[in-house]
């Protein structure tokens, strides 16, 4: 059996244990780890370091998380945990995924309704609100959130209300450089390069939350939705919005890493 | 009395607790869960060196508090937010009548909070009748995702509330403060959602509506509500520790409160025994903007700012005179007794 134990898996340093044969292999366990986010703090659960263990055992593969508190929203906990199973199972070398969430007032619970794979509906039959309602409303804000850095990027390479309302999918092109995305302006006779991680990341959010799946879906909204006015005082108006959105889960985030350092002993830089 | 710059800065610690969290008062799961919690937020934003044992922390006595605030944590004067939870401690975690020992002792030093649970119907309403009668109460600290029975919370913009509302318009009681923000264990996350204070806040436009903890994780939400309605503040526990260990978080976190609560209708809290004024007050009152922060968030964090949510904001909540006050305390009981008679002397405002 091979095991790491965080805060290793978070640092990315290798199993030190015995080297029973397996064909998974812990990095690439690691990798699919990376796709599930918190979904009210918007990041990976591998840079949070809920990770406490990864067991390999031949093609079965246990995964234990902590998180920073035992009274974290058992929604939150439920959709990290099905992440968590779904992403492993994707690894074709794996036959068999369990999960376990220890030190959560709910952790049994959760364990055993995502490793039978029960709804969460039916293990909290008195949550008000349905799993999928509540994933859509974080989505929603972690989208607007995202928003604030791309905005920001484009307004900084130059780019103007009137320019950046109207962009559409298809006006982006994220493989111009490896470090570097095109944006095409004034019809196509511009084209501006800026940094590639924020639109990377806030398009990735944008398909998740279905505003931008076609080529000429707009690539922008407002909070609600809508598409951004260019007049420069509305734009402005919702840029400091989708800024407080942004700080709003930077805080909070802040408290979970506060609350995860005294309680877990995990460090953050 | 607290000086920065040479300027004196009369600190109103707006969220002081005295609380009994001992063994013996705990009659449910949930009262060692909460302080247990408590805790964690405790030792989370405490620098090491000043963090306490569980066993001080679970009741730590008047003694203790009033030198902790005053001889040592520059408050001038603290209000009382008390944590009823009856059903998870016999006497209750913080009750008006246990901050009355000391509010008592003490009662220019200290304002003293009432507060309602509007599932308590009639007896409820006595009961806020009596905290006016016997203490003069000028504010309520409301707990909305208070446990009673089967309930696990109620609402503020519900008939029910709106009845105890109408009561303190009545009687003259016109803070309401609503905990509103960080989940605490073992309370439900949903019943601290800030979106009733809205409609309350609409409708008795003479109250003032303190939501404490600005909202936590839905500081967005509250910002919306403030930005709207002038009658809304915010509680800056919680937030404030953010400047001894997270300092530009801090700033951040100011640049936006400044921005859409404004410098008006913030007041400062220690959230005392959670965390303590003697290294709270100096982190926040050295807090300041970077150029790119000034620039993007368009508002000064600068002295005059920092004063009004040190104590001038809460002092025109609760008609407290700044002036009269710092005469006062160049000789009462708590300057006698610690030797702060000379920092209220005109001399050190020079």
């Amino acid at each position: 059996m091979e095991t790491t134990d965080s805060p290793d898996v978070a640092d990315g340093a290798t199993s030190s244990s015995g080297k029973t044969e397996s064909p998974v292999n812990l990095d690439a366990v690691r990798e699919r780890l990376d796709r599930v986010h918190d979904p009210e703090l918007d990041r990976s659960i591998v840079e949070l370091q809920y990770v406490k263990t990864i067991d390999i055992d031949g093609r079965t593969v246990t995964v234990t998380f902590v998180l920073p508190t035992a009274w974290c929203s058992p929604a939150f906990a439920w959709m990290m945990a099905t992440g968590i199973r779904d992403e492993v199972s994707a690894l074709p070398a794996v036959s068999s995924v369990t999960v376990r969430l220890s030190d959560h007032m709910h952790g049994d619970e959760i364990t055993t309704g995502v490793n039978r794979g029960l709804s969460f509906e039916s293990v909290f039959e008195d949550a008000e609100d349905g799993i999928e309602a509540v994933r859509r409303k974080l989505d929603r804000k972690a989208r607007f959130a995202r928003q604030h850095g791309a905005i920001k990027t484009l307004r900084q390479a130059g780019l103007d209300p009137d320019q950046i309302a109207p962009l559409t999918r298809a006006d982006v092109d994220l493989e111009h450089r490896s470090d570097l995305a095109a944006v095409r302006v004034r019809d196509g006779a511009l084209t501006i390069t800026v940094a590639r991680d924020p639109l990377v990341d806030y398009i990735a959010k944008a398909r998740e939350t279905g505003l931008v799946t076609g080529e000429t879906d707009r690539l922008f909204a407002d909070r609600e939705g809508d598409p951004l006015d260019p007049e420069p005082e509305a734009f402005d108006s919702t840029l400091r919005d989708a800024r407080l959105a942004s700080t709003n889960i930077e805080g909070q985030a802040t408290i979970c890493e506060s609350l995860h350092e005294s309680r877990n002993g995990v460090e953050f830089d | 009395m607290y000086t920065h710059d040479g300027e004196d800065v009369f600190v109103i610690d707006g969220h002081i607790h005295l609380w009994d969290a001992t063994k013996e008062n705990i009659i449910h799961e949930g009262g060692e869960q909460f302080i247990q919690c408590f805790y964690d937020y405790h030792t989370g934003f405490t620098p090491e060196e000043e963090q306490w044992d569980m066993d001080t922390y679970r009741h730590y006595g008047t003694e203790r508090m009033v030198q902790d605030l005053f001889r040592d944590g520059y408050v001038d004067m603290g209000i009382f937010q008390p944590t009823y939870l009856t059903d998870f401690y016999d006497e209750g975690f913080n009750t008006t009548d246990q901050n009355a020992e000391l509010a008592e002792q003490y009662p220019e030093r200290f304002v003293l909070n009432g507060s309602f649970d509007p599932r308590d119907g009639d007896e409820g309403i006595e009961h806020l009748e009596r905290l006016k009668d016997d203490y003069d109460v000028q504010g309520v600290k409301l707990y909305t995702a208070e446990w009673r029975g089967d309930s696990k919370g109620w609402r503020l913009d519900s008939d029910e509330a709106f009845r105890f509302l109408e009561k303190c318009a009545e009687l003259g009681i016109e803070n309401i403060h609503a905990h509103k923000g960080p989940t605490i264990r073992p309370l439900n996350r949903d019943a601290f959602d800030v979106r009733d204070v809205d409609d309350a806040a609409t409708s008795f436009p003479d109250l003032n509506f303190i939501v404490e903890h600005v909202g936590f994780p839905r500081v967005d939400d509250f910002c919306h509500i403030a930005t709207q309605e002038t009658n809304v503040y915010g509680g800056l526990a919680v937030a404030a520790p953010f400047a001894q260990n997270r300092p530009r978080k801090f700033a951040e976190m100011m640049g936006e409160l400044l921005f859409w609560v404004g410098e008006d209708n913030l007041l400062f809290g220690s959230d005392y025994g959670i965390w303590e004024p003697d290294w709270l007050v100096p982190a926040v009152m050295d807090a300041e903007f970077t150029k790119e922060e000034r620039a993007e968030y368009g508002v000064e964090l600068s002295p005059e700012v920092k004063r009004k949510i040190m104590g001038e904001n809460a002092a025109r909540l609760y008609d407290i005179d700044i002036e009269a006050k710092k005469e006062e305390f160049r000789d009462d009981a708590i300057s006698r007794e610690f030797g702060l008679g000379d920092t209220y002397e005109e001399a050190s405002a020079d």
